[in-house]
């Protein structure tokens, strides 16, 4: 990696259902804002925006990046946008720290967002097309086949799924951004929730949010007179692969183990349940957490499950390795913004700056994120210290 | 040689969307459906019609709302001699740039006129409401000629 880069300024919205009170730019600007004043800086003090969401078909407006620029104080600067699906958030975080490691800009303010309540985001790429037939599936039904394939390889116990659903929830209630609010939920509840695409039920799926994310990241020299304790960036990769090719391993896809190995390398990592102290990692749905402990290397290949069902990635369960101690994608998912969430609060714990989801003295953290049909992956290592 | 016959399909991308307009263009919208015109005050003192939320020099949060006049003079102008469906108008028109008494930046609209001859840079327009306003910018039909 070149220069250091490290994250001084976080802001994120309340995630909620529907935002009826602001345009998107309104819901831009209060992140941009909030994470403006976490670092004590304001708009003259940034040199360029890097901005990110899912698809334009999820509000139905193209290239909103040009029309936010008043709202994020953009006029006259750089501003880009990045697109890679629900990674997005994740590839923007690292887009906007590649151009402070490389010297471009000294410091840049990076937010992403999704304004779900503008449309229905389950059905936007879900549309009709000419000469194919139309499934109706969504997202749950793409990924449905693929745990059921991963439980049957794995011989997990059915109730993997319906646990990572609590786990998650009552990480979420200690958040006060998280979307769902559900301090008092059982398994007996999930396992009773309506079954959406077998083995999903409803309480095993991520909810529909209004949101966005925000940071500020800079180099090394201005992140040493930040007022607050920075989150130096340790190691950033992003991975992609087609969606569907002959052999693809769909389970662990080799996008996401590359994209592990390469950040572990960067930050110095050989065993990440051992090295890293918390992980915020993208689970939107449930079986995720089992198979993403696999993936990137937590639990060797189809003994992820018994990390979950030990409470090894559990708060409430004073687990060794807590995985989404915001409540994660299962707490809340306005989607474009939903990576880069990830890499934020891998940020707040680095920070020492996650409140009642803080996990104690936490050094070392990862964020992740994937999109597409687990196709793009982004993750990057924020550390405490610069190495 | 016979030409291959091509396959053809209809292909409609449909989707429903809601937008939700915020504090200023809610405002704007709300305003036109009481048939009065609403900017907002820049930082530099300048009346922008229709409003903006934020300052395009500053980026600061703009909530000083003026009403502006409902007539006003024509910046800029071009002729509509062929309208076609999608127009606001079946007789020919004019597309104008109108600066409304007490604002400082012109606002697209159209303009009603029987002939292109009557339409000139700084010739005076005021607004024509539709009988029916339901806070859209059509809820102005057109503007005419003073």
């Amino acid at each position: 990696m070149a220069n250091l880069a490290a994250v001084v300024g976080i802001g994120q919205t309340k995630y909620t259902t529907k935002r009826g009170d602001v345009s998107i730019a309104g819901l831009v600007r209060e992140a941009a804002v909030n994470a403006l004043a976490d670092a004590e800086l304001t708009w003259n003090d940034i040199d360029a925006v890097i901005l990110g969401k899912a698809p334009d078909m999820f509000e139905g407006v193209v290239m909103p990046e040009i029309y936010l620029t008043d709202a994020l104080g953009c006029n006259g600067k750089p501003m880009l946008r990045v697109h890679t699906a629900g990674s997005v958030g994740g590839s923007t975080a690292i887009v906007a720290a590649s151009h402070v490691q490389s010297g471009t800009f000294r410091r840049v303010l990076t937010v992403a967002f999704e304004k779900q309540s503008e449309s229905n985001a389950m059905w936007a790429l879900s549309s009709p097309q000419p000469f194919s037939t139309h499934l109706n599936a969504g997202a749950g039904g793409y990924f449905a086949p693929i745990i059921r394939e991963y439980m049957r390889r794995s011989g997990a116990p059915y109730d993997v799924g319906i646990k990572v659903a609590v786990k998650d929830r009552l990480h979420g209630a200690r958040n006060p951004l998280a979307h769902l609010q559900k301090p008092d939920i059982t398994m007996k509840e999930v396992e009773e929730s309506f079954m959406l695409w077998d083995p999903i039920r409803f309480l095993e799926s991520c909810p529909s949010s209004d949101g966005a994310c925000a940071m500020v990241i800079a180099n090394e020299e201005l992140a040493g007179q930040s007022p607050k304790k920075p989150a130096w960036i340790r190691g950033a990769a992003m991975r992609s692969e087609p969606t569907m090719y002959a052999g693809r391993e769909e389970v662990s896809p080799q996008a996401g183990r590359d994209c592990a190995a390469d950040v572990y390398q960067q930050a110095g990592i050989t065993d990440p349940r051992r090295d890293l102290d918390v992980a915020e990692i993208y689970v939107p749905f449930s079986w995720y957490e089992p198979m993403w402990l696999e993936n990137l290397g937590f639990a060797p290949e189809g003994e992820g499950w018994k990390l979950t069902m030990e409470g090894a990635t559990s708060l409430d369960e004073n687990g060794d390795i807590p995985w989404n101690p915001s409540g994660g994608v299962l707490s809340s998912n306005p989607i474009g913004a939903s990576g880069m969430i990830r890499f934020a609060e891998a940020a707040r714990q680095v920070r020492g700056d996650a409140e009642q989801h803080q996990v104690e003295g936490a050094k070392l953290a990862m964020g992740h994120a994937y999109g597409g049909g687990a196709q793009f992956f982004a993750m990057w290592v924020v550390g405490a210290e610069k190495s | 040689m016979s030409q291959p016959e091509i396959l053809n399909q209809a292909f409609e991308l449909a989707y429903t969307y809601t937008r939700s307009t915020g504090p200023v263009i809610g405002r704007f919208l709300t305003e036109l459906k009481k048939r009065n015109i609403v900017g907002i005050k820049a930082s530099d003192g300048r009346v922008i019609v229709p409003p903006m939320e934020y300052d395009p020099d500053t980026a600061q949060e703009l909530s000083e709302f003026v009403e502006v006049g409902q007539e006003g003079e024509i910046v800029s102008f071009a002729w509509v001699k062929e309208p076609r469906e999608a127009h606001p108008s079946d007789k020919p028109f004019a597309w104008a740039l109108i600066r409304l008494d007490g604002a400082d930046v012109p606002m697209v609209h159209c303009v009603a006129a029987g002939s292109e001859e009557q339409v000139s840079t700084g010739a005076r327009v005021k607004a024509v409401w539709a009988e029916e306003t339901i806070g859209f910018i059509t809820d102005i039909r057109c503007f005419e000629l003073v």
